[in-house]
């Protein structure tokens, strides 16, 4: 359980709140670079820590993020023309560069400087791999550019997909350090999904479903790491890093792409998953890049053109009581991504976490949530920097090992679960 | 078989889970799931657990272990009363053992051999931060590693009590 006036803080990311500023010491996904194809694209609507904003790339090429709503009478950028330069409100033609700032107002006089005392709120937007990425803190405080790995290899090793998942940031986060779920939720994917079977990892998983767990403390965050029985005086460890507030790894399979996920609060009551795979030391091949595209491994089938997912809310997840019978699907949905979204969503918008009943397999969870708190009140009490934003702190992997049953996870895998350029991950 | 959606009814599906229907959630008080036995295995950690003891606990009992040899383990109450290991497993539902050295290693043993007999939930926090040498944490880590199901190598007093509140003990 957890006491209600922490579960407030955790799960309330709007400006001013603890969690909000906390949200706003990092750069975050604001949406993927597809969604702004081409110079003068149109612009695009997103919210993001509850505030509503527009994403636009201008003529030169230039991105921008900035107040969805024009400054004037407050009608929506969205509907702006995207114009040599910047976003022209199509109500009365006043128009923003990438800076917010106000370039033109076309009813006052031709030398007035009227418009330069007019700026729209605006952050940057930075291209790096396939995200959109933004900063919407104090901009004397901006941190160096992320350092992810997925995000850094070759445009031919990675891929990211989003989805918008109807509930609390926090418990959809949580899902991504809970390693004891997957030997039931997704335990028809181990042996069916294309980015997930035939490795022989999954053969400890599904024999032996109740692992050992170690939660222990990274420069980021955590490093979680669930062991399981292997050959005689040996485990098998899987260990999940999250680097705070909202980054997660899933530990790999074989040499499938490795995988993992940013959770970003929309606003309190829904957040876009971001699930990337990647490969550190060659290309994606065709087979694995289509079954991504397909919604296989952590990515879903969203309805065209948009980000949600073709099984949601609306239509009970497609539910296949059938498979739910026969195992092939074990909670009757398809695929990991909506295995994992269709019960986080059931919990209710945010989940009231006075009313759990936790287990100490949970620590995980326990720990992280206790980190976050921790970190979100020393920001505010302290002005404390919170761990994540440095970019030494992204330099990190998933992994899964075979280790000699005396061995300490970290001290035997302390080299495997960071990034190494050029040398592939380690997997089982 | 694919459910259809039956908009009259959102309580009948999915959509139950929106802000409103959440209203609807049946609200009674929750019970004390666990009834928690936290030990300290050695000196180091009885400390802590004294003072954790202190703060208000709904099904919590607090021990240091005394001694062991093999499967035999000597257990007294932070308060320095007796106590006997078979009873106090007997109503256990979850042990969670305190360390900061592997000065208890004999009790972590006895202590994980019981609970695993008897199908009761293991936790493992060592206490480091600062607080005890890197490798006396270390050896404590390896000590307590076979016998607790979750093990916090990296812990600290805050921690235990996180744990704790969090079971609901």
């Amino acid at each position: 359980m957890l006491r209600k006036e922490i579960n407030d803080v955790l799960t309330r990311t709007g400006p001013g709140t603890p969690m909000g500023e906390m949200f706003r010491q990092y750069w975050i996904p604001a949406c993927l670079a597809e969604e702004l194809p081409e110079d003068g694209a149109p612009p695009v609507r997103l919210k993001l820590l509850g505030e509503r904003l527009v994403a636009f790339r201008d003529s030169y090429g230039r991105y921008g993020l900035i107040d969805e709503f024009c400054a004037h009478r407050g009608a929506s950028l969205w509907f702006g023309r995207n114009e040599e330069g910047g976003i022209r409100c199509p109500y009365h033609g006043w128009k923003y560069d990438t800076t917010g700032q106000c370039v033109e107002v076309p009813s006052e006089a031709d030398n007035s400087s009227f418009a330069e005392n007019v700026k729209l709120t605006a952050y940057p937007l930075v291209k790096i791999g396939d995200v959109l990425w933004t900063y919407m803190g104090d901009p004397e405080k901006q941190p160096p550019l992320p350092e992810w790995e997925f995000a850094l290899v070759p445009p031919e090793q990675t891929y990211t997909s989003k989805r918008w998942q109807q509930c609390n940031w926090l418990q959809a986060f949580e899902g991504g350090i809970d390693s004891s779920h997957v030997t039931f939720l997704h335990s028809g994917g181990l042996k069916s999904d294309p980015l997930f079977k035939g490795a022989k990892g999954n053969q400890y998983n599904l024999n032996d479903t109740k692992p050992f767990f170690e939660v222990a403390d990274s420069e980021g965050g955590l490093f979680v790491g669930a062991r399981r029985n292997a050959e005689e005086g040996q485990y098998y460890w899987r260990i999940t890093p999250w680097v705070m507030p909202n980054f997660t790894m899933v530990p790999p399979r074989g040499d499938h792409p490795i995988h993992g996920h940013f959770w970003v609060p929309i606003d309190d009551e829904n957040c876009w998953a971001y699930s990337f795979d990647y490969h550190p030391v060659r290309a994606l091949t065709e087979a694995e890049r289509q079954a991504m595209i397909d919604g296989h491994g952590v990515h879903s089938k969203n309805i065209p053109g948009t980000y949600r997912p073709v099984a949601n809310m609306d239509n009970d997840y497609l539910m296949n009581r059938e498979k739910q019978r026969t195992g092939e699907w074990y909670s009757g949905t398809e695929g990991i991504a909506i295995q994992d979204s269709s019960l986080q969503e059931s919990m209710g918008p945010i989940v009231d976490r006075t009313k759990e009943r936790l287990v100490p397999a949970d620590s995980g969870i326990i720990k992280a949530r206790q980190k976050l708190y921790r970190a979100a009140t020393a920001l505010r009490d302290k002005g404390v920097t919170p761990p994540g934003v440095n970019p030494e702190h992204h330099h990190v992997r998933s992994a899964a090992v075979v280790l000699p049953q005396k061995e300490a996870f970290l001290d035997a895998a302390s080299e495997d679960v960071k990034v190494r350029p050029g040398m592939p991950v380690s997997s089982v | 078989m694919t459910v259809a959606l039956d908009t009259s009814l959102p309580s009948s599906c999915a959509r139950a889970a929106s802000a409103q229907e959440s209203r609807y959630r049946i609200d009674r008080p929750i019970a004390p799931s666990r009834a928690g036995r936290i030990v300290a295995l050695d000196d180091g950690a009885a400390e802590v657990v004294a003072r954790t003891a202190r703060l208000e606990w709904a099904n919590a009992r607090f021990y240091v272990c005394a001694s062991a040899d093999g499967d035999d383990l000597v257990l007294r109450g932070i308060d320095g009363g007796p106590a006997t290991l078979a009873d106090e497993l007997a109503s256990a539902s979850v042990v969670v053992m305190v360390a900061t050295s592997d000065s208890g290693a004999g009790c972590a043993y006895a202590l994980g051999k019981a609970c695993w007999e008897r199908g009761i939930q293991t936790a493992g926090l060592v206490l480091g931060n600062g607080t005890h040498s890197g490798t006396a944490a270390a050896a404590a880590v390896a000590a307590l590693r076979p016998h607790a199901r979750v093990l916090l190598p990296d812990a600290d007093e805050l921690d235990v009590i996180d744990i704790l509140t969090a079971l609901r003990v």
